[in-house]
């Protein structure tokens, strides 16, 4: 299990990758993640994360057609991987779970609460 | 941009460049150029991220955990290969190493002594230049009006005290309703406390000198008192010293000076009590005096204002005053004509050297049996290169295999260390604790590494340069150079192996002649005791009781201390012509010169006959005579301190210095009140029942007193005591120099002999006999022997020639000590090698040939 080790931020940004599809390439899951989280993030941080999770076999990556903004360099475009799709359903998985398991507790603490 | 380049990895240089540029797009859409370039810039450097940068060196990720993995392990396997050269390495760095860690802490102890005072940087110690003539001569007797002049007229003197002289070491006895006990004491200036870090386990710093009746007490001297260090303050006791005393005041406690201070003493008392009987005049320069300067203070500034301060207030003085740092004094204790010329700083700087020496001596061991080994690995080196190596991690590799080697030894030479350091503590008179204090660490750490990087360094580039297909082909020719630096190497070694051997002969013939020199009378049989008691007010029948006992030669009573006299700055003669001499004044009681059996030359020696009245009488010495120039000595008349003395006799010069120093001036001087000490002579061989006697007479005469006595020859070891513990630690570190060097030796000869097995089976097949072998072989050896002795004889002869000087009555060098020290080496380095050689010679041929 020590494979699917996978941060917070990570599972966000692999998540991205997996709803952008064709389009997920650096500037452009940063954009997708900014609006989504309501926070500014940093080239640095996507690309660190990106990395981190290819080099764990989360993500595959091939290069994509360079535009005139880019300065004519290519863009690197991100695919999940099976085994992150399956990891990613793991985590749901098991929070789904945890949810379902809540509101007993949950229940007990707004009670304890008031 | 240029940053980036640099430091991201290749492979993601692109996308990013890429990625980022977009961003700068965005922002330019929504923001000026100016924010959009500082908001640029801020994503660049959050790009650098570990992640994302390149490793530190190198085009691709090197797997360092493996290579190093990887050296040890061959290190390991090499070691367990060759378990031969591996030991001999390791008895030689490992014996080495604790060579060198043993002096780094003898340095670090001798280096450390007086440094504990919190204001070391502040605290001097006045010392005052005498010119007599053409010499200066240095001494740290001062008036005691000088520490008061000292904080009244110089601006930059915090404090200053006087005390009596540290190195008199007067004894005291200390009396508390019937228990009495012996201790040493200084008489100090109220400040004592405040500017020496002597800590006060009871009472205030400030005040426990401040009352003339007040005594300070250590620890241990309380303990041995009371039995206990609680509720003193407050109690009375009584002091003695000679015929001095009263009942004084305990005022204060405070615990014992730690074994690195030079001054160890037991109570303190003010230096007014002292004062008060022996004087504060502006002449009389009977006690020292400390000073604590102003925090910032210039020394020179200082030294330029206190420099006439004598002069100011007794003008015809020949005395100047100058500042010396108190810690300095220990290390820095001696003086040529006024300026500072070393002291024990030089065995500190003689010993780094030696550490030096016998480090280097070990690396050399190193170097040579692995660069020798090289033709054993070079076909590891050929291979290595050839599936593409770099020299890098060659020379790398190397170097983890010296590094290993040295830590391994460092181990072994930490066990050894302390398990030999109580016999060295015993040798050096030194309390170093066996424990891993921070400075052995960082000391054993520093120096194994400097000896893992010089041993390692030689044969890492030697070994890492070769040419992979020359090697591989198997057709390794040792260069001409590189045998030349492995010879050089080993006569290097046993030159500094035969200066030491040369130094060590030196030392030791020195210090024989010094402790068998005739001093002009018989040291043998002489004895001596503390007056006390009873037989301070009753000398007359206590000697002559003395003298009646059988077994007893002779008895009569001294001052202080034979061997250092003190000296007499007012003494003047008629037909003196201004000049003034450096005389030493011994003041003794009747019979004395018969006891100590001087010749005399002329005239008489004391005589009851001729009680002393109101001039003294003396007795000099024949250096005085003739520096005085007198042609018929006895009968006239000199001044001491402006009063008349009689010159009754002369005797023959004797030494009563240390072999330092030739004869000088000196008198006797007949002194029946001043005499701290008896002095017996007994006669030889009945030395046992005539101590039993004097022992038995003395209970009887002097109740309640012990008879402690000691033989004056002694005080006389005592002179050389430094000298002796050098000569006995040089000797241990001689030794252990030729070791190595020898241990080097026998690596190289068993490995050279190995290499030429096949030639040596040849031979013998051929009709060469053993011996001829042997000579074969040992005949290079012999040449490198022979070559390190012609190097070494001359160096060693300038060395030992130039510490002789330090003599007045040097040995001479004969030529011998040389020719026995080379004689050594070549008979150390013929053993060695003959054993490996006879070895050799003797194998079966057969044995060495049939695997061709």
């Amino acid at each position: 299990m020590k494979k699917t080790k996978l941060g917070e931020f990570e599972e966000l940004v692999l998540m991205t990758v997996v709803v952008l599809q064709e389009n997920a390439y650096g500037v452009e899951i940063k954009r997708e993640l900014e609006s989504r989280l309501n926070e500014t993030l940093s080239v640095g941080s996507i690309q660190s994360a990106l990395k981190r999770m290819e080099e764990k076999s989360f993500l595959t990556s091939e290069f994509g057609e360079a535009t005139q903004k880019r300065g004519g360099k290519r863009k690197r475009i991100y695919k999940a991987t099976p085994y992150a799709h399956k990891v990613l359903q793991d985590m749901k998985d098991v929070r789904t779970q945890l949810w379902a398991a809540m509101p007993a507790a949950a229940a007990k603490l707004n009670f304890l609460m008031n | 941009m240029k940053l980036l380049r640099s430091v991201v990895r290749k492979e993601y240089l692109e996308e990013i460049e890429g990625d980022l540029e977009e961003v700068y797009a965005d922002f330019l859409e929504q923001y000026s150029i100016k924010k959009s370039r500082r908001l640029y810039n801020r994503e660049v450097l959050k790009v650098l991220r570990p992640a994302l940068l390149k490793p530190l060196s190198g085009g691709q990720k090197l797997n360092y955990y493996g290579m190093l993995q990887h050296n040890l392990l061959l290190s390991v396997r090499i070691f367990k290969r060759y378990k031969s050269s591996f030991l001999i390495n390791l008895t030689g760095l490992a014996t080495g190493l604790a060579c060198v860690l043993l002096i780094y802490l003898w340095v670090n102890d001798e280096r450390s002594i007086d440094k504990f005072h919190e204001k070391d940087s502040r605290l001097y110690q006045v010392m005052g230049n005498y010119h007599d003539g053409a010499d200066i001569n240095t001494w740290n007797g001062m008036s005691a009006q000088v520490a008061g002049a000292l904080i009244a007229e110089v601006p930059e003197v915090e404090k200053a005290i006087s005390g009596t002289d540290p190195s008199w070491n007067i004894g005291y006895d200390l009396t508390y309703q019937e228990t009495k006990v012996k201790a040493t004491g200084r008489h100090v200036g109220p400040d004592f406390f405040n500017m020496f870090s002597y800590p006060l386990v009871q009472g205030n710093p400030d005040q426990v000198l401040s009352n003339k009746n007040a005594i300070v007490i250590s620890e241990i001297l309380a303990k041995n008192l009371f039995n206990t260090t609680e509720n003193l303050i407050g109690k009375t006791v009584e002091w003695s010293s000679m015929n001095l005393g009263g009942p004084v005041i305990i005022s204060g406690i405070f615990s014992s000076p730690p074994a690195n201070a030079t001054d160890q003493f037991d109570l303190v008392l003010p230096y007014q009590l002292y004062a008060d009987d022996f004087g504060d005049q502006w002449e009389n320069p009977n006690s020292v005096a400390w000073v604590l300067l102003k925090e910032g203070a210039d020394l020179k500034n200082v030294n330029a204002k206190i420099e006439g301060l004598i002069r100011k207030h007794l003008p015809e003085s020949n005395k100047t005053l100058f500042l010396q740092k108190y810690s300095d004094q220990y290390l820095h204790g001696e003086f040529e004509n006024g300026v500072e010329a070393g002291g024990r700083i030089e065995y500190v700087r003689f010993f780094s050297l030696i550490a030096i020496f016998i480090l280097v001596i070990a690396c050399i061991n190193f170097m040579n049996l692995s660069t020798a080994r090289a033709s054993r690995r070079i076909k590891e080196v050929g291979v290595k290169k050839a599936v593409g190596a770099g020299r890098s991690s060659l020379i790398f590799q190397y170097l983890s295999e010296s590094m290993l080697m040295s830590f391994l030894s460092l181990l072994v030479a930490i066990g050894l260390v302390f398990t030999v350091l109580p016999q060295f503590n015993i040798i050096t008179g030194k309390q170093i604790e066996p424990i891993l204090s921070s400075s052995l660490i960082i000391g054993g750490l520093g120096i194994t590494l400097l000896t893992g990087l010089i041993s390692g360094s030689y044969p890492a580039l030697y070994l890492s340069g070769f040419n992979p297909a020359v090697v591989l082909k198997g057709m390794l020719k040792g260069t001409v150079g590189e045998l030349w630096v492995r010879k050089g190497l080993v006569i290097f070694q046993f030159a500094l192996s035969i200066i030491f051997i040369v130094g060590v002969l030196v030392v030791f013939k020195q210090m024989q002649l010094i402790q068998n020199k005739a001093l002009g009378f018989d040291k043998d049989q002489l004895l001596y005791f503390e007056r006390e008691g009873k037989t301070v007010d009753n000398l007359e029948p206590f000697l002559q009781g003395l003298k009646n006992l059988p077994g007893v030669e002779n008895a009569s009573a001294i001052n202080n201390d034979m061997f250092h006299p003190p000296g007499v700055s007012d003494f003047t003669w008629e037909g003196q012509l201004g000049e003034q001499i450096d005389i030493r004044r011994q003041m003794v009681y009747y019979d004395f010169i018969e006891t100590l059996g001087v010749t005399l030359k002329d005239g008489r020696s004391f005589s009851r006959d001729f009680p002393l009245n109101k001039e003294f009488q003396i007795v000099l010495n024949q250096k005085a005579v003739e520096l005085m120039r007198l042609e018929e000595p006895v009968g006239k008349r000199v001044k001491i301190w402006g009063t008349d003395a009689l010159i009754v006799g002369v005797v023959e010069d004797f030494h009563f210095h240390s072999l330092h120093e030739s004869i000088g001036p000196m008198y006797f001087d007949l002194a029946p009140n001043f005499l701290l000490n008896t002095m017996v002579r007994i006669k030889a061989g009945s030395a046992k029942e005539a101590l039993a006697r004097m022992e038995d007479f003395y209970t009887e005469f002097n109740p309640g007193y012990t008879f402690n006595y000691k033989f004056l020859d002694q005080d006389f070891q005592e002179l050389y005591e430094s000298e002796n513990r050098v000569a006995a630690l040089s000797r241990y570190f001689a030794g252990f120099a030729i070791l190595i060097s020898a241990l080097g030796l026998l690596g190289l000869v068993a490995f050279s002999a190995e290499r030429r097995m096949k030639e040596i089976g040849i031979r013998k097949i051929l009709g060469s006999g053993n011996l001829r072998i042997v000579y074969m072989l040992s005949g290079d050896f012999t040449k490198m022997v022979l070559a390190a002795i012609v190097i070494a004889l001359p160096i060693s002869y300038y060395i030992t020639s130039d510490w002789l000087t330090g003599f007045a009555y040097p040995i001479e060098l004969k030529w011998w000590f040389f020719a026995g020290a080379g004689a050594v080496a070549l008979l150390v380095a013929w053993l060695t090698v003959g054993f490996q050689t006879l070895k050799a010679a003797a194998v079966n041929p057969v044995k060495c040939l049939r695997d061709e």
